[in-house]
């Protein structure tokens, strides 16, 4: 029995529109897991309602529309661009770096914005001409941006491997973690617990402005990010063999980077500091689809939006009223799913 | 090694001179302090080692010289609160040369200082800044060296400790009588507003404490059990948090807010509060710029939709009353504005001047308990 072309023709339409319908099913999830955080809360305004106010909103009493429209509504989209940014972030650095650990936090991004959160919270210290309500997410933004650009640079040095990067960034984490503890000793109580909660992610600072800003943020690197699919899928195969399709590996790196820093800074930068997500997102959607990046970046965006969307769910339904720390539910969310994937891949094999 | 050697025996010899002297002019004195434990010491106390620096305030309500009888203390006055810190400097130009034995928490307190600066008693807070009864080595080195330690307290259970806390320090100060003048003043003032409070029937309003607010914090901050929310209790209120949060202090959901909808809302403000988009309050504070910042926080996404800040029940409160022997002035405060249907008649502002004028060799004048509307 031997293949023709033909029958691997057909074999690849059949895998391709296997792919599609896994990518289609993650996003019909995804669908379904924002409609059930949208529909609850502390409040209990449940869906009928939710979905009355959605249509006509004159049919909503005043709190009732106050709670849909700036409270459920800008953390249940947060919930899905931050999930989304940060795991689109972590597909692209682990493929770079050819590194399954990398991810935007374990490289220093989250460091770096929780160093630049810090000195906002505890000395106040900011670019002039920011207003009060904005210093906190700019100079996470502004680090964290510095954080990636100073691995770049080293990118750039010659003959800096991709060895060197992730031990680089790894040295940054270091860096970062220390100089956030200096500012932290000499902090009051007060700044200490606001910078505790700062660091330990929340969706409760979702206002449509960081929506749209997040949401302009996703819209333009995620299609820069697709059209690029194909080379990014040849550098996973090797760069020898990136090479050898004539790709020019360098700029490819560097390109990629400018994109997780722009995703990583500006989520951190607006709910702090959520790890896992970014690690794992890509992972998941590696696990059902594979290497092809015409279809991992999609799928790790929705994976990524979808383990947050749930954390964003599982967080309201835990202790209702009070606001648990996001970035806590997310790894308490993501690690099962995770386990039950590889555990399930296993068995298969 | 030889150095340790030296101190303990200074320490010892100082707890010597003391001991002979003690001996010579008075009895032992004997206090409970608020961990239970049982405290003996010769003499009045002359050289007081300051566990936590905020303590200083409770000092003075203790002693007509505070810092005659400082021989160490914590930075955490001096670093971060520095408008009260330069008001007791102006009083006090000494306060300057007084030993630091840490910066501005319990793992920056040093062992080795605080021995060397040869105190011959220990003052240490309940939780905080400094040393707790939880800070096992710190302790250990002091019983080691044959330095009593009593413990007060003044933030975990406020309305429980803050009396003995003041007594036991009366006690081993020797300055029991004026002691006794703000227990007596604190005590009815308190009682008034137990009284009341008790005699009502009516029910209580809902309050939304919002601990330390910031523009870019969402909402909100709020004490659960315990911290600022006994006050609110005790003042006939209702803290919306203690419904919901198991520690002292969490954040609380927005949309649990909005749908408990407080009709008071209280928000704390510290001395850096402006820096980083807070309210600003505390010691030389012109109450005007605690007003301009707490009328912008109030208006914040959620916070402004909250019946009480449409109907203009929104007043901000010194954040560091959880943890001070004034804490007398926030009930009032509190009960003031949660409860005027009681409390119309009181008047916070001139409780704050009256425990200036009677009370406090330093005064403590600034922006500490305000009403966004002044009445």
């Amino acid at each position: 029995m031997t293949t023709t072309p033909l029958d691997a023709l057909a074999g690849h339409r059949r895998q391709m529109a296997r792919r599609v319908s896994t990518v289609s099913a993650l996003g019909f999830l995804l669908f379904l897991a924002v409609i059930a955080d949208i529909a609850t809360g502390a409040s209990g305004m449940g869906p009928d309602t939710v979905i009355r106010g959605l249509i006509d909103p004159e049919t909503l009493t005043r709190v009732q529309s106050v709670i849909l429209f700036q409270v459920r509504l800008p953390q249940a989209l947060m919930a899905v661009l931050v999930g989304a940014a940060l795991a689109l972030a972590g597909a692209e650095m682990q493929t770079i770096l050819s590194n399954p650990l990398a991810s935007p936090f374990t490289l220093g991004v989250s460091s770096a914005a929780a160093f630049g959160a810090s000195i906002a919270i505890v000395l106040g210290i900011s670019l002039p001409g920011i207003p009060a309500n904005w210093i906190i997410s700019a100079n996470a933004f502004i680090f964290a941006f510095l954080s990636v650009l100073t691995l770049q640079a080293l990118a750039r040095l010659r003959g800096a491997g991709i060895e060197t990067l992730v031990l680089f960034g790894i040295a940054l984490v270091f860096a970062f973690n220390a100089l956030t503890a200096m500012i932290q000793f000499v902090a009051t109580q007060e700044a200490l617990q606001q910078l505790v909660f700062w660091s330990m992610g929340s969706l409760s600072r979702a206002d449509w402005n960081k929506v749209g800003i997040l949401a302009l943020v996703v819209a333009v690197v995620f299609p820069w990010a697709l059209a690029q699919a194909p080379a990014l899928t040849a550098l996973r195969l090797g760069e020898e063999r990136a090479l050898s399709f004539g790709l020019n590996v360098a700029r490819l790196r560097f390109v990629a980077l400018l994109r997780v820093s722009l995703l990583a800074a500006t989520a951190v930068a607006f709910v702090g500091t959520i790890g896992f997500v970014g690690l794992v997102g890509p992972h998941l959607a590696r696990l059902l689809l594979g290497e092809d990046h015409r279809f991992l970046l999609p799928a790790s965006a929705f994976a990524g939006a979808l383990v947050m969307s749930l954390a964003s769910l599982a967080g309201k339904l835990l202790m209702p009223g009070v606001t648990i720390p996001v970035g806590i539910v997310t790894a308490l969310i993501g690690v099962p799913a995770f386990l039950a994937l590889i555990i399930g891949r296993k068995e298969r094999s | 090694m030889t150095i340790l050697r030296h101190l303990k025996a200074a320490a010892a010899a100082v707890a010597f001179v003391f001991a002979t002297a003690g001996m010579a002019v008075a009895d032992p004195i004997t206090v409970t302090d608020v961990a239970g434990r049982e405290v003996t010491i010769p003499a009045p106390a002359k050289r007081l080692l300051l566990g936590e620096g905020r303590d200083l305030v409770t000092l003075s309500v203790v002693h007509p010289d505070p810092v005659s009888v400082l021989a160490g203390w914590l930075g955490d006055l001096r670093l971060l609160d520095t408008d009260t810190y330069e008001k007791f400097r102006t009083a006090y130009p000494a306060i300057e040369r007084v030993p630091l034995v840490g910066s501005t928490n319990e793992e920056s307190f040093s062992i080795e200082k605080a021995l060397s600066v040869a105190p011959d008693l220990a003052v240490l807070g309940f939780a905080g800044h400094g040393p707790s009864p939880r800070s096992k080595e710190v302790i250990d080195r002091l019983t080691e060296a044959g330095i009593p330690i009593v413990f007060i307290d003044f933030r975990g259970k406020p309305l429980e400790n803050t009396i003995p806390s003041l007594e036991i320090l009366g006690k081993v100060l020797g300055q029991e009588e004026r002691v006794a003048r703000y227990v007596d003043y604190y005590r009815e003032r308190l009682e008034l507003v137990k009284s009341r409070v008790a005699a009502s029937t009516a029910p209580r309003p809902k309050v939304l404490v919002d601990m330390r607010p910031t523009m870019d914090g969402g909402c909100c901050g709020s004490p659960g059990k315990g911290n600022l929310g006994e006050f609110v209790d005790l003042a006939g209120g209702h803290n919306i948090g203690a419904d919901v949060l198991p520690a002292p202090l969490g954040p609380l959901d927005p949309e649990y807010v909005l749908t408990q909808d407080p009709s008071v809302y209280i928000a704390t403000g510290t001395a850096g509060g402006a820096e980083t988009g807070g309210i600003q309050m505390g010691a030389g504070i012109d109450p005007a710029a605690t007003r301009e910042s707490l009328g912008r926080l109030a208006n914040r996404p959620v916070v402004g939709e909250l019946s009480a800040v449409r109907d203009g029940r929104v007043y901000a409160l010194w954040h560091s009353f959880y943890n001070s022997p004034l804490n007398i002035v926030a009930v009032e405060a509190i009960a003031k504005w949660v409860r005027p249907d009681l409390f119309a008649d009181l008047d916070p502002d001139a409780v704050l001047a009256d425990i200036n004028g009677k009370f406090l060799p330093v005064s403590l004048d600034g922006s500490y308990a305000v009403a966004l509307k002044p009445e």
